[in-house]
């Protein structure tokens, strides 16, 4: 609680939904720990998303923490009544999908998809799937793509973030009976999905293959989104101190060893192939990361100078993460122009040749999303709209990039 | 709670502004202590090793004049020429060589006829036998590279199949000087067998400068089919041909190989054959190149590192039988002793004799110790015997003296002196002691109301000088409180019962202890020659004929450092205090009676478990981690949880004699993977100390007053 009452607490966003108290609340503290996980999640989901290194998903596992942060933000939020709580929570997913997917199914329909190669009204009953994702959405596995510049799998790529937002939309709307049962016995509440997954994983039970989809994920990640309650609600505050540094490597050894166990010939280890092993591995880290959990009300002296980045990624997390793949998939046509440069081809052609280009020129499309539509955030939280929502700082020394931020700031308002 | 956090910062800063020297050193010991295993692992094909063969597969891509041609390949510089050995001549072959057994034999054998001929070894086994390589080649043989250990190349990497050749040559060139530019790969046999995917393996290795050399005749001397057998199939097909021959002077029992060579070699040579290298059978030069320079140096420098390595192999694996016994011996005879001890100090109608009732001085030092000093001090006052509190404040800085005032408690007395360390102050307090039967208390505990009249209770025995208490950690809910929470009840409840049984407890804790003033003024009171007081006055009281026990009701709550640091360096001044105290009291060994008892058995055992098997413990994490990732992850991994299981069974064992709670075992397994080692560097550190002599200031533990009441009593 230092920020002091005149700073307004920098637009916050959790991902992908934002608590924001209720107007006329005084400001609340955000817990900078957990805005700098949410924030390294984001960046290694993309770095993921271009690199696909199982390493990746093993030194930090990206979407147990986002379900987790997301889970102790609603479980706050479910202080107050839970039905405005729930609408509240899907109109600020789902607004920014739904300009998301007016883009991707607009791109889609110009290339020539249509119920025609669907099906008719089943395919009209799945667009619905656009609007409240509570299965995929549908996308055309190909396209003709432009020549070129844009490859015929781009409807494929684009729709890899949205089972994010299919598993989100279960939480918001189980979260209400989730936390009531958590409320009454803890421990194996927060340990039921992890058996669910186990038993989905075994196939034992043969579901469609949508409801398969969904009930996996929500089996993986829901003991991650619950361990967001937990931490909310102090259940692992009250555990005494010695018990989860003392449990948590056994957890993570264990969903070590099953990936190891299940490899899959193509992807090795990666846990987004290995169900069971991704719920393990997950609710270990985030027992882990949840156990460190240090509360940061303000910076410490060493992150300072990224609170400015931290906060624009966590106020935009939704955006970003709809929108890296698109950005990502921009950056092929870009960097092939640079071939055309005699000197590029000629003396660094590993370069043009590396992912890390991609990956790195990615960062300002996303940046550019994140101006051209990180603002339907805003509106969707019904707050007042901004371009670049740059965190201002709290007066103190070294504040000469708050200062840039803040004029960056009324500039953006005023081009409104 | 909010405390905490700050002091933990406070710790964390600290440690990064001092490089953590004191881990180099061992870091390096283990790392190189790894290397040597690895490289032994490397040379005995246990480590990389890859078995797998690929099956046959088309030959579209290889030449069709190389599959009718001769058997030995030139692919080099891009050329695909096939040779044949001249008519009248074989070029016998050894494969997979040399071998301590059964090359000397081969040899023997080409030397009593004048024959040459041509020997494929692989790197490892030229590595762990240099000298016999120096042989072959002296005695005018030639030596073809097989690979470093025996991989089939056409399942391996580019990077593989180079290092392969490379480390075979540097193999060779520290062996015997040379370099040689015959190849034969593994799990090859005639040139008409070649395929699609060992054509590219030849042609890789051509483009390395590599001659290729398959054989004619395989007398599949491996399966060892009978001496007849061998040689038929040793003999050319068509008379007067030239062949090269394919045989095996290693991989098994080789005598039938050595015996059909006996008689291959007078049956061709009655055929007026002549025996002679691969190259000489084509009337080329001679495979070799001298080698020098730094070639050479690195080959003899890998050489001497492998026979380092696996000379040192038993040496260590001995070492680590050492410790493993030593482990289990010791918990053996903890088990064994505590037992014996609860058994005789739990019977019924045990008691040390008649009440002790008479009046007690206890003594507590202290040092900057405000945070705790009140706790401390009124917990002492609400004693269930007489007592008379004497606090010694040895200048302090932060008005603990002040605090102790402050409580204005009846029979609490504060005496104020110079700073002169811990020893010293006790001595002030008990110069101003008024009873003969002193309990001494650190600044930081707290004792429970009835601890001194348990720890009193055996002076009723006259010939008993001091009475060790049982200390407990209060602050136990952190990991790092929990560990040594295992640490103490362990401690206290079957080291010290051993010791107690065995008549030589090494310590009296400085947090819980009482002694006759008699027995302390007998050995001139505390002294400041170690940094281990405690220790130090134990062994003393030992020499000096008295008796030392353990009194496990005289329990008193201390505060345990929370920070790795703080840890270190109490755990630093108790381990290199104690090497010094033993150091002192050595001539113990050579005494009589009471004191000889302790020298010749006490000290000993506190040598052997407390000093030199924790140096060796480092070992088992080395073969821990060398037997998970390269030997056998689940074999390791069970013989690792079956020393778990003993130690938890033991500590088990120590919690139930506690009366204490189970819960905080969990913490046992990831004791076992970080406090164990971080005790060992802590140790190692000691005996750096002690070597070099260097000096140990003291380090205050910084307090935070948590152990604020003695838990309730279980």
């Amino acid at each position: 609680m230092t920020l002091p009452a005149t700073a307004p607490a920098p637009a916050g966003a959790a991902v992908p939904v934002a608590p924001r108290p209720e107007s006329g609340a005084p400001p609340s503290g955000r817990d900078r720990y957990l805005d700098l996980l949410r924030a390294l999640a984001l960046v290694r989901v993309v770095a993921y998303h271009q690199f696909g290194w199982a390493w990746l998903t093993l030194l930090l596992p990206s979407m147990g923490v986002m379900f987790a942060l997301a889970g102790s933000l609603m479980a706050r939020s479910l202080e107050r009544p839970a039905l405005h709580v729930v609408r509240s929570r899907m109109r600020r997913l789902l607004v920014p999908m739904w300009l998301f997917g007016a883009v991707a199914v607009g791109g889609m329909v110009l290339q020539g998809w249509g119920p025609g190669s669907g099906g008719g009204t089943r395919w009209w009953l799945k667009m619905l799937f656009w609007v409240v994702p509570l299965s995929d959405p549908p996308y055309p596995s190909h396209l003709p793509g432009v020549d070129g510049i844009l490859d015929g799998g781009w409807a494929e790529q684009v729709a890899v973030p949205l089972w994010y937002l299919r598993a989100y939309l279960w939480f918001v709307l189980l979260s209400p009976l989730m936390l009531r049962l958590l409320r009454r016995a803890p421990w194996p509440v927060l340990l039921a999905p992890l058996g669910l997954a186990v038993v989905l994983g075994s196939g034992w039970i043969a579901l469609p293959d949508r409801v398969g989809a969904a009930a996996t994920d929500f089996a993986v990640f829901a003991s991650c989104w619950l361990l967001g309650f937990a931490h909310h609600d102090g259940v692992l505050r009250r555990l005494p101190r010695y018990v989860t540094p003392s449990v948590a490597p056994f957890v993570l050894l264990a969903g070590l060893w099953f990936a190891v166990d299940h490899q899959d010939p193509e992807s090795g280890y990666d846990l987004d192939g290995i169900p069971v092993a991704q719920a393990v591995w997950s609710f270990g880290f985030v027992l882990v990361l949840l156990h460190l959990s240090p509360s940061w009300t303000s910076w410490p002296r060493r992150l300072r100078r990224w609170s400015g980045v931290i906060g624009l990624l966590n106020a935009r997390a939704v955006t970003v993460y709809l929108w890296h793949e698109a950005a990502l998939i921009a950056t092929v046509p870009l960097i092939d122009q640079l071939w055309r440069f005699p000197v590029l081809e000629r003396n660094v052609p590993w370069l043009l040749d590396s992912p890390w280009l991609n990956f790195l020129g990615a960062w300002p499309l996303i940046a550019l999303c994140v101006v051209l539509f990180g603002w339907v955030e805003d509106v969707a939280a019904r707050r007042r709209p901004r371009l670049l929502p740059w965190p201002r700082r709290s007066a103190g020394p070294g504040t000469v990039r708050g200062h840039r931020g803040g004029r960056r700031r009324q500039a953006s308002a005023r081009a409104r | 709670m909010h405390r905490h956090r700050r002091h933990r910062a406070a710790a964390r800063t600290r440690r990064r502004s001092a490089p953590p020297l004191r881990f180099l050193l061992p870091s390096l010991v283990m790392v190189a202590l790894m290397g040597l295993l690895l490289l032994r692992g490397l040379v005995t094909n246990e480590v990389f090793h890859d078995s797998r063969v690929a099956e046959s597969v088309d030959k579209t891509t290889v030449p069709r004049h190389l599959l009718t041609g001769g058997p030995v390949v030139d692919s080099r510089h891009g050329r695909q020429r096939s040779y044949r050995p001249a008519d009248r001549t074989v070029a016998l072959t050894f494969d997979d060589g040399p071998d301590p057994v059964w090359t000397p034999r081969v040899l023997d054998i080409l030397a009593k006829h004048h024959a040459r001929a041509t020997f494929f070894v692989t790197g490892a086994m030229v590595s762990r036998h240099p000298a016999l390589v120096r042989r072959i080649v002296a005695e005018g043989h030639e030596v073809g590279v097989h690979t470093f250990d025996h991989p089939d190349l056409a399942l391996q990497s580019d990077t593989r199949l180079s290092w392969e050749l490379a480390q075979t040559q540097l193999a060779l060139a520290g062996a015997a000087g040379i370099h040689s530019s015959l190849f034969r790969p593994p799990y090859s046999s005639r040139a008409s067998a070649l395929d699609d995917l060992t054509w590219p393996v030849v042609r890789k290795a051509g483009a390395r400068g590599y001659v290729t050399a398959f054989i004619d005749t395989d007398t599949d001397d491996w399966k060892r089919p009978g001496v007849d057998a061998i040689v038929r199939a040793a003999l050319p097909r068509h008379p007067g041909e030239g062949a090269v021959v394919l045989m095996h002077d290693s991989g098994g029992d080789r005598s039938q190989t050595v015996a059909a060579l006996d008689r291959l070699m007078p049956l061709l040579e009655a055929e007026h054959y002549r025996f002679t290298t691969v190259s000489g059978s084509l009337g080329a030069p001679s495979a070799h190149t001298a080698v020098s320079g730094f070639p050479l140096w690195s080959g003899r420098v890998f050489i001497g590192f492998v026979s380092v390595s696996v000379a040192l192999l038993p040496v260590l694996v001995a070492l680590l039988a050492v410790v493993g016994g030593l482990v289990l011996a010791r918990f053996a005879l903890m088990l064994a002793l505590s037992f014996r001890h609860v058994r005789r100090t739990r019977a019924d109608g045990f008691s040390w004799g008649p009440p002790v009732t008479a009046p007690v001085t206890v003594l507590v030092p202290a040092y900057n110790e405000r945070e705790c000093i009140a706790h401390t001090v009124r917990s002492l006052a609400r004693s269930d015997h007489p007592v008379e509190v004497v606090v010694v404040d040895d200048g302090s800085t932060d008005g603990t003296a002040a605090v102790v005032e402050a409580l204005g408690l009846p029979g609490v007395r504060v005496v104020r002196q110079a700073n002169a360390g811990k020893a010293a102050a006790l001595d002030t307090g008990l110069a101003h002691a008024s009873h003969d039967l002193v309990v001494m208390v650190d600044g930081d505990t707290v004792f429970e109301p009835s601890t001194v009249r348990e720890l009193v209770q055996p002076f009723a025995d006259p010939r008993i000088g001091a009475v060790a208490g049982n200390a407990k950690v209060g602050n136990r809910d952190t990991l790092i409180g929990a560990w040594q929470h295992i640490e103490y009840v362990m401690g206290f409840n079957l080291d010290r019962r051993m010791y107690d049984v065995l008549g030589c407890i090494p310590t009296i804790p400085g947090a819980v202890g009482a002694y006759r003033r008699s027995a302390l003024a007998g050995v001139g009171g505390m002294s400041d020659d170690t940094l281990a007081e405690d220790t130090d006055v134990t062994m003393a009281l030992h020499r000096a004929g008295w008796r030392i026990v353990y009194a496990e009701d005289a329990r008193a709550w201390t505060e345990a450092p929370q920070s790795m640091d703080q840890l270190w360096s109490q755990r630093y001044r108790w381990s290199y205090g104690t090497m010094q105290a033993m150091w002192k009291h050595r001539h113990a060994v050579l005494e009589r009676g009471t004191a000889g008892r302790f020298g010749r058995v006490g000290l000993p055992l506190v040598a052997l478990f407390t000093v030199v098997a924790p140096l060796l413990a480092p070992l088992i994490d080395v073969f821990l981690l060398y037997g998970m990732v390269f030997v056998d992850l689940g074999r390791t991994l069970l013989a690792w949880l079956a020393v778990l299981a003993v130690q938890a069974v033991c500590a088990g064992y120590a919690f139930r004699l506690d009366r204490e709670r189970p819960w905080h075992l969990v913490s046992l397994p990831i004791q076992q993977v970080v406090y164990r080692q971080l005790m060992y560097l802590v140790l190692l550190q000691s005996w750096i100390t002690a070597l070099t002599g260097g000096r140990l200031r003291w380090q205050k533990l910084r307090r935070t007053g948590e152990v604020e009441a003695p838990v309730a009593a279980v």
